[in-house]
């Protein structure tokens, strides 16, 4: 699993130990931030740090599990009553002169937009790599709801986001013939396109 | 007896207390979550509510504008904890257009508040309690628990505003759990989130603009 080194400057007390063992120089930057082109992922930073301020950050994130439907929906019923709380209160705080109210629903609108997030991470949408997340962004982009619609957004996280629950189209390279190729989609055994090798012959990329 | 809060399980226990709990004032409040004395509950009290069958409807599939907008500032977050700044960024724009494209509610009070929450309560927790139940589903389940007693702490608060106006926010501050959505009214924040636990500095203090 392929990791990175990220320290949390709230509980850096520079030892600077890091520095000191990393075999790649990627925590020596001005800005203490650690260098993620420069990390291999190999934690000695995290083990040598004596106030634990350096995690070691998952980059491949294994998939979420499935729910049923009928737990979805049931989510998916709560999460439509938390957003029309937290409109409710949106427009009672822009509409109140009163002081301690307007207070009270901006309290209320953020308490119900944080139940909905929390709703809809178990309903299905924790990670934004996840097929779910990747697939309603390319539904909105098919068929966007208005023309305010932040396409470029849409389509700048579709590019830079890489799906990581995608079954099937492995990417191969024959140590035959060298050729590179995508698996189809067919359910049969990846086999290489030009020369038909298939098994150990080929090298998943 | 015993009566435990069902919202962050404080146990008022008549043995080593001086007072019965039925005697206390009706404005006495949990001493760690300051929950209202209705939503406490003797340890023998074990009648289940009661469960009104929610109407199955087809259009499930299609999400709101507003929920639209919570799954992506939710994405926008889980983004900003895998220190995917950019793409955290995009999805905040993203949650904020549908924010804006939430359709406005003809008619909103703290009634209407209170009114969805009590739903909230009687009939969609329950019913996910339920489904969650059967499908032995313990992420469903939590986020059951959690956000229910979130929605009792928030119904209570708006149900004593409705009560008795707004004076009893008026020295003092309010504050919303960041991870859970708590909400809490006093000086400073408590400890520890009575719901899920989480350190006070993940508190945020609500401020009156908009």
């Amino acid at each position: 699993m392929k990791r990175i080194a990220v320290r949390n400057l709230r509980l850096c007390t520079k030892d600077c130990l890091c520095l000191y063992v990393c075999p790649n120089g990627a925590t020596d930057t001005e800005d203490s931030i650690i260098d993620k082109d420069k990390c291999i992922g190999c934690g000695v930073c995290a083990d040598a740090c004596p106030s634990k301020a350096i995690s070691m950050v998952i980059q491949d994130y294994p998939p979420q599990q499935k729910k049923k439907e009928s737990v979805v929906n049931a989510i998916n019923r709560l999460a439509e009553n938390k957003a029309k709380e937290e409109k409710a209160a949106r427009q009672i705080a822009s509409s109140t002169t009163d002081n301690n109210l307007r207070r009270l629903m901006n309290a209320v609108a953020r308490s119900s937009r944080l139940v909905a997030e929390d709703l809809l991470r178990e309903g299905g949408y924790m990670l934004p790599q996840s097929s779910n997340s990747l697939d309603l962004l390319a539904s909105l982009i098919a068929a966007p709801p208005s023309d305010e619609f932040p396409m470029k957004a849409a389509n700048e996280i579709l590019s830079t986001i890489e799906c990581n629950d995608r079954t099937g189209r492995g990417k191969y390279r024959c140590t035959v013939c060298f050729t590179e190729f995508e698996e189809e989609d067919d359910g049969e055994k990846p086999s290489c396109p030009m020369c038909h090798a298939e098994g150990k012959a080929l090298e998943k990329l | 007896m015993k009566y435990i809060c069902s919202v962050c399980g404080y146990v008022y226990d008549e043995d080593s207390e001086k007072i019965p709990f039925t005697e206390l004032p009706d404005d006495w409040t949990c001493p760690m979550c300051k929950a209202p004395k209705s939503l406490f509950e003797s340890e023998e009290e074990t009648e289940a509510p009661e469960i009104r069958e929610i109407e199955e409807s087809d259009d499930m599939e299609q999400l709101s504008p507003g929920v639209l907008a919570a799954l992506f500032s939710n994405l926008a977050r889980g983004a900003q904890k895998q220190y995917k700044t950019r793409e955290s960024e995009l999805f905040s724009e993203i949650a904020g257009y549908f924010t804006a494209a939430s359709p406005s509610l003809p008619e909103a009070d703290p009634e209407m508040i209170k009114e969805l929450t009590e739903n909230d309560l009687t009939i969609l927790y329950r019913n996910l309690n339920d489904i969650a139940s059967s499908a032995a589903d313990r992420g469903a389940l939590r986020v059951k628990v959690w956000g229910e007693k979130v929605t009792k702490i928030v119904n209570a608060i708006g149900s004593r505003y409705i009560r008795e106006g707004g004076d009893f926010l008026s020295s003092t501050e309010i504050w919303v759990c960041s991870i859970c959505g708590f909400v809490y009214i006093g000086d400073t924040p408590p400890a520890i989130c009575p719901v899920c636990k989480v350190p006070d500095w993940k508190f945020d203090r609500i401020e009156g603009g908009t």
